[in-house]
């Protein structure tokens, strides 16, 4: 116990979200004897990052003017800034893409006069500090979290998920339609692009140890970009996809471009909805775990 | 008039009490949930079948609920029945998500209450024995992670679960992955019952101290559970009167009808009632509106809490005791599920999609949870969510006041005050990112 008071110190600040992002790190145990977690609202009562914080993990997006006044403050006192999960790299779920219409309806019938004010985005938080590291997922997974922490360089990760997966591709069966996200019974072993399914997981970054490709749901593309496209903008990164398709598979072009520039799917290809615009620059590689 | 503002931590998502004090007495003591995302505005436009997989983005927490939730709205809707084993495989993955919030509750959120700590990661600064006190929070998070392990063994992925689908689940659960499972859990299980043994007693020591269990009065309550082994895959909500008897018993679309919902300036949560009556939902409702656990150990601790504090018992740090006791009940009745053969028949049955309107009712953690879609071309026209934190606003509020009471007189504000406001809403274990979504 001796060495106890220098452990070193992060803090986790929860801007809007799910939550996911902290119940995952929960699930990392290994932390709790290498690390002191001096503030985390989920779990630790302190009401303000402390000062001497090493440390700062921000999950959740700045959706409201709370949010970014308290991402200011903390983001001043410590060393490094780590920006955690989808919300807090591009604003999420809740960003909406680029669905103005909804936007507006939403602000418009949302807004409480006494309470921290809604933005008419949902922002990623480099839009008002400078990250130091980002870690892609919805959520990312608990050996993720640990890297994070422990240092990113030696983290052993595939560069695209379909090398984690271990589905196999087969030349053979060449599907004519997409069958959507959920539908019929998925055949163990074998690719899901094979079997009709918008995967995405042949240029998605790896490191997510495949959890959902496995099982047998296709990647919707989470984690972002593999390192190959993601200093790119993000209509490179679709036409690799749309290149993948053609070569494996039947489908119209036409059924694939639709399939992924259709509204819903900004709600899933969470990372690229916030390039579309052009309004932001994508992310140095080297920053991105 | 002077108002007292507290900052919440240890509860899901964000929120803040704000007590008005003129005179020395506690004149309103408002819940408010501060944080708001708006996905009843944008998943409209969505697939429908898209739902089971968005939906669990509303809360990491609780994510499980909502998956399932979702999934049994749209069978109402293409009007599908699952086969048995896929309901057994919702049922496993609902108790995985019991295990992971009741021992995330008791061990991690309130646990620290009972002993003046801020935190069970800093439960060492505070007690003599710092090798012991580590181990109490590593204990705790192997109990939490079996909830996990099971929502990945039984729903694919450990925190936005994928496999039940429309029509049934991807797949059974092979009997291998099944026994290393049963395992582990057995291995647990023993902690569980010792670590809640502290529990129940620092809850003792702490009613010494501060002189009460939580003197609200009596409540309505709801659950959507069974009077015995409570089945969270569950099928009809029931209500309960103060004094025990039932009140009411009915599906999840006719909620309208015996419930009101109210919006307010001050939070961006809805309230919700019955028949102008305060209602509570979670784990004191659903076992004051149980007969019987139905399992050996659980059905002891119950007793034990009915033969001290009569049923209905409506003192509200009870809430926490029973969840302890929901925590081992889930334990008990996983041990038996995963012993059986659970790889036996088909787990999805095929269906046509179709325009209309559909319900999908589970129990929660946090009590009964209604996903109600109307869709319209395939595509989602509206979505509620009834979501299970909205039925205890009102009784958050009441308690509240009750605690402010007790502390603040013409003299002043007892500092304890602030303790007692995060006792009680972390007694009901709110969740703010469902509340507001």
């Amino acid at each position: 116990m001796a060495t106890k008071p220098s452990l070193p110190r992060f803090a986790v600040l929860q801007l809007s979200g799910c939550a996911g992002c902290e119940v995952s790190l929960l699930n990392a145990t290994e932390w709790v004897e290498k690390y002191k977690l001096v503030y985390m609202p989920l779990v630790v009562s302190t009401h303000s990052v402390p000062e001497n914080t090493e440390i700062l993990l921000v999950s959740g997006g700045v959706r409201n003017d709370e949010d970014a006044w308290n991402l200011r403050r903390a983001a001043k006192i410590v060393d490094r800034v780590v920006a955690v999960g989808t919300c807090a790299i591009s604003g999420g779920v809740s960003n909406l893409g680029d669905r103005d219409d909804v936007r507006q309806m939403f602000l418009a019938q949302s807004n409480r006069h006494h309470l921290p004010h809604l933005l008419p985005k949902s922002h990623p938080i480099d839009a008002f500090v400078d990250v130091d590291l980002y870690l892609p997922g919805c959520p990312p997974t608990p050996e993720l979290f640990m890297a994070s922490l422990t240092g990113p360089e030696d983290y052993n990760a595939s560069t695209i998920v379909c090398q984690e997966c271990g589905r196999k591709k087969l030349k053979d069966m060449r599907p004519k339609h997409l069958l959507g996200f959920q539908q019929g019974e998925v055949l163990p072993d074998i690719c899901l692009i094979n079997q009709g399914y918008l995967c995405v997981g042949s240029s998605t970054r790896g490191g997510c140890r495949a959890i959902c490709t496995r099982p047998g749901h296709p990647c919707v593309g989470c984690r972002g970009p593999s390192d190959a496209y993601i200093e790119k903008e993000s209509q490179v990164w679709f036409d690799r996809v749309q290149k993948v398709f053609e070569n494996m598979t039947d489908i119209p072009p036409e059924e694939i471009n639709q399939a992924l520039h259709s509204p819903q799917l900004s709600l899933f290809l969470f990372q690229f909805t916030d390039y579309m615009g052009g309004d932001r620059r994508p992310r140095s590689k080297e920053k991105v775990l | 008039m002077t108002t007292l503002r507290f900052p919440l931590s240890r509860i899901e998502g964000h929120a803040r009490v704000e007590m008005e004090v003129q005179d020395g007495k506690v004149v309103s003591a408002q819940f408010q949930a501060i944080e708001m995302r708006g996905f009843h505005y944008f998943v409209q436009g969505t697939p429908a079948e898209q739902m089971p997989v968005i939906v669990p983005r509303i809360c990491g927490v609780c994510s499980t609920a909502h998956h399932v939730a979702s999934v049994k709205a749209l069978e109402d809707l293409f009007e599908v029945k699952p086969p048995p084993l896929a309901c057994e495989i919702r049922e496993l993955l609902l108790l995985g998500q019991l295990i992971q919030n009741q021992a995330t509750s008791l061990f991690i959120f309130t646990m620290p209450d009972r002993v003046g700590a801020s935190s069970i990661f800093h439960m060492d600064e505070t007690e003599a024995n710092p090798e012991q006190q580590l181990s109490l929070a590593q204990r705790a998070l192997k109990i939490r992670q079996i909830g996990t392990k099971l929502i990945t063994l039984a729903g694919g992925q450990f925190i936005h679960p994928i496999k039940a689908v429309i029509g049934g689940v991807t797949s059974g659960i092979k009997r291998e992955p099944a026994q290393e499972m049963l395992e582990e859990i057995k291995t647990v299980f023993p902690i569980v019952c010792t670590l809640f043994d502290e529990y129940w007693a620092m809850s003792l020591a702490m009613k010494e101290r501060i002189g009460t269990w939580g003197d609200d009065q009596p409540a309505f309550y709801i659950a959507s559970t069974r009077r015995s082994l409570p089945r969270f895959n569950s099928q009809d909500i029931r209500v309960m009167g103060p004094n025990g008897t039932e009140r009411a018993s009915f599906p999840p679309h006719l909620f309208r009808t015996y419930l009101d919902y109210t919006e307010t300036e001050y939070s961006y949560a809805a309230q919700s009632s019955y028949q102008g009556g305060i209602l509570r939902a979670n784990s004191l409702a659903r076992i004051n509106l149980a007969n019987s656990m139905g399992t050996p150990i659980a059905d002891a601790y119950m007793d034990e809490l009915s033969s001290t504090f009569g049923k209905p018992a409506h003192p509200i740090l009870l809430f926490d005791l029973c969840r302890g006791i929901e925590l081992v009940y889930a334990f008990e009745r996983v041990i038996e599920m995963l012993d059986k053969d659970l790889d036996y028949e088909d787990t999805a049955v095929p269906y046509t999609p179709k325009d209309g309107e559909g319900y999908g009712l589970v129990e929660a953690p946090r009590g009964p949870l209604i996903h109600h879609y109307t869709v319209k071309d395939g595509l989602i026209e509206n979505a509620e969510f009834i979501i299970p934190t909205t039925h205890n606003m009102l009784a958050i509020e009441r308690a509240l006041k009750v605690a402010g009471d007790r502390y603040v007189s013409p003299e002043g504000i007892n500092l304890e005050l602030e303790k007692a406001v995060g006792r009680v809403v972390r007694a009901f274990d709110p969740c703010i990112a469902c509340a507001t979504q």
